[in-house]
């Protein structure tokens, strides 16, 4: 089924100087809630403002909304919100004053932008503190903040940048309910980046790994973890060593975890049979054997390399 | 703090495209200057010799009404209403140290508060460009310079002709009007430039107000020093108050306060403002790009 896409990006290479950031990334992304997962230092911030328009790409090219990211940088900015992953406000402001700001710069006309900025204030849940100066607030008050003024003008496309960093669980369920609101709208796109697996997976239809500058995996949740691999969870007795090093010559991906247990990524071909057999071969013994349900973690780690 | 049930809704409005996207920047910039504290205070302190010269000229059309006022003959000349007396009110040095007392609480966080809480990227991630916010910021300058030059020099002209009940000012000097329109700009174009530049070095607004006082009253001290060392005129180039002196006189049509070429000090300022210029595109994509 043709599915429209909201960005994408064709051989993306980024460099800060000698350090490669991306490195001929190819990456679409359809429209809904998209995850953009990696570790730290993947290359998920650069990437998005890359896609805003604020780093010129060293050699590539990409559209958001079908503007392209390096001569129509405006037109992107005024239907894109944004939330930035560090701390930022002006300071000697208000959150009203703050969000209705950033509504105006935004191209909204002053009395809208006010109006607006009360509005989407109560939605994020501030409407009590939002006479309050910026600076005094708690960091969940100001990821609140950051949301509120990324979606004043009402975009038809937001980037989240670690959305969730610095909050505590009650604080992070309900930054996690408000994207999933929001992006239950049919004409608001949401992309997420976050090293936090837990909230892309409760969050979005989509996803695109990164590790180290490149795309490990991209596509929908759901089919990734479906149809990649079997993940079994064995624990062993013996000198399990020859054991690993068949396993691995078999195509599997073998991590070990904490109290002898292996976690086993077993390519769709084989059948779960063939370790135990193998097993009978090695000497040794299997003693704990479960077909895990795969995970985003586990898509997560083999992407990234468990190792 | 529960969330809404209501959920997200929309905006019914359509986003405008402005010819002028960075008055808002403007807009914002002078409000927050005035909630300073003192400065208000320190703003009226800076119109005290707007209101003086003013009076100077009502004084000089009712010579008669004032004559215990003007017995001594400096009086008179100081009242005589010609380019003079306007040079001497925009490059006297109250009004230049009061100016950049006003910048102070009005420039020195215009970029360093944007710097030190990461603002940078809340901007450039609206449909704004560099331009838009350099003009943004350095029209809160303007405004509050303009008040203290452009809107003065005009007034005092109005108020001549008023007072006088005649054209005959204008006729005598035609070209003053320039003059005092051209020097506003250049003094206005120079400070925001100044500002701008030193509100970029550091993020630390106190440090960037103490820099700011620092390099106006300190290359003053040095001329101060060099000239007499070496009893050389050459060294007002160092000094940005007695640069700005000579470039004011040569508006103005006046004797040049220091024997070296006005042109020289002209170019001085105009370095100032390229270097300005120039490390201000720099700090701020540097920080745009925010690694």
């Amino acid at each position: 089924m043709f599915k429209t896409m909201i960005a994408d990006v064709k051989n993306l290479s980024y460099s800060y100087g000698n350090v490669r950031a991306l490195d001929n990334i190819d990456m679409d992304i359809p429209e809904g809630a998209i995850g953009l997962l990696g570790p730290n230092g993947a290359g998920k911030s650069t990437l998005i403002r890359i896609l805003l328009g604020f780093l010129p790409p060293d050699k590539g090219s990409g559209h958001v909304l079908g503007y392209d990211i390096q001569n129509q940088q405006k037109k992107i900015r005024k239907n894109v919100g944004y939330m930035p992953e560090d701390d930022c406000f002006i300071p000697g402001m208000d959150a009203v004053s703050f969000t209705s700001y950033l509504g105006e710069l935004s191209g909204m006309p002053k009395q809208e932008a006010m109006k607006r900025a009360h509005e989407v204030l109560f939605y994020v849940g501030l409407e009590e503190s939002r006479y309050r100066q910026v600076e005094t607030y708690s960091s969940g008050m100001k990821q609140r903040l950051k949301l509120a003024q990324a979606i004043v003008h009402d975009p038809k496309l937001v980037f989240l940048d670690e959305p969730t960093s610095g909050l505590d669980p009650s604080g992070r369920k309900e930054i996690l309910e408000l994207i999933m609101d929001i992006s239950s709208k049919k004409d608001i796109h949401v992309l997420i980046s976050s090293h936090i697996l837990p909230d892309i997976e409760s969050t979005c239809s989509h996803v695109v790994i990164l590790s180290e500058g490149k795309t490990a995996a991209q596509g929908s949740i759901s089919e990734l973890k479906k149809i990649k691999y079997n993940l079994y969870e064995i624990r062993t007795y013996g000198d399990d060593k020859g054991f690993i090093k068949k396993l691995e010559e078999m195509g599997c991906k073998v991590e070990q975890v904490e109290d002898k247990i292996i976690k086993i990524y077993m390519p769709p071909d084989n059948s779960h049979l063939e370790l135990f057999k193998l097993a009978v071969e090695q000497d040794v013994q299997i003693r704990h054997f479960v077909k895990s349900q795969t995970s985003l973690e586990d898509l997560f780690a083999k992407a990234v390399g468990a190792e | 703090m529960p969330i809404k049930e209501k959920g997200y809704t929309h905006w019914e409005g359509e986003l405008k495209k402005s010819r002028y996207p960075w008055i808002p920047i403007t807009r914002k910039g002078i409000k927050l200057a005035f909630k300073k504290k003192f400065f208000k205070f320190t703003f009226f302190l800076t119109l005290i010799p707007a209101i003086v010269y003013l009076a100077g000229i009502y004084i000089s059309e009712r010579l008669e009404d004032f004559a215990f006022l003007v017995e001594n003959s400096k009086s008179v000349s100081f009242l005589k209403i010609n380019p003079g007396y306007f040079n001497s009110y925009f490059t006297q040095d109250f009004l230049l140290f009061m100016i950049v007392v006003v910048l102070v609480f009005c420039g020195a966080g215009l970029i360093s508060d944007d710097l030190r809480y990461n603002s940078l990227q809340l901007y450039f991630s609206r449909p704004i460009t560099k331009k838009d916010y350099f003009l943004g910021k350095a029209s809160v300058i303007a405004f509050f310079l303009f008040i203290l030059t452009l809107i003065p020099g005009i007034i005092f002209m109005l108020m001549k002709i008023i007072f006088s009940g005649n054209l005959r000012f204008i006729s005598d000097y035609p070209w003053l009007i320039l003059s005092v329109i051209g020097y506003s700009f250049f003094i206005t174009g120079f400070f925001a430039f100044y500002t701008l530049f030193v509100s970029s070095v550091n993020k630390n607004r106190r440090y960037v107000s103490i820099l700011m006082f620092g390099i106006f009253i300190f290359s003053d001290i040095l001329y101060g020093i060099f000239k007499g060392i070496f009893e050389s005129e050459y060294f007002s180039l160092l000094s940005i108050k007695a640069n700005i002196k000579q470039v004011g006189a040569a508006f103005f049509g006046q004797k040049l306060p220091h024997n070296v070429p006005w042109i020289y000090s002209f170019l001085v300022l105009l370095f100032i403002c390229a270097l300005a210029g120039f490390v201000l595109n720099k700090k701020v994509r540097g920080v745009e790009v925010a690694q």
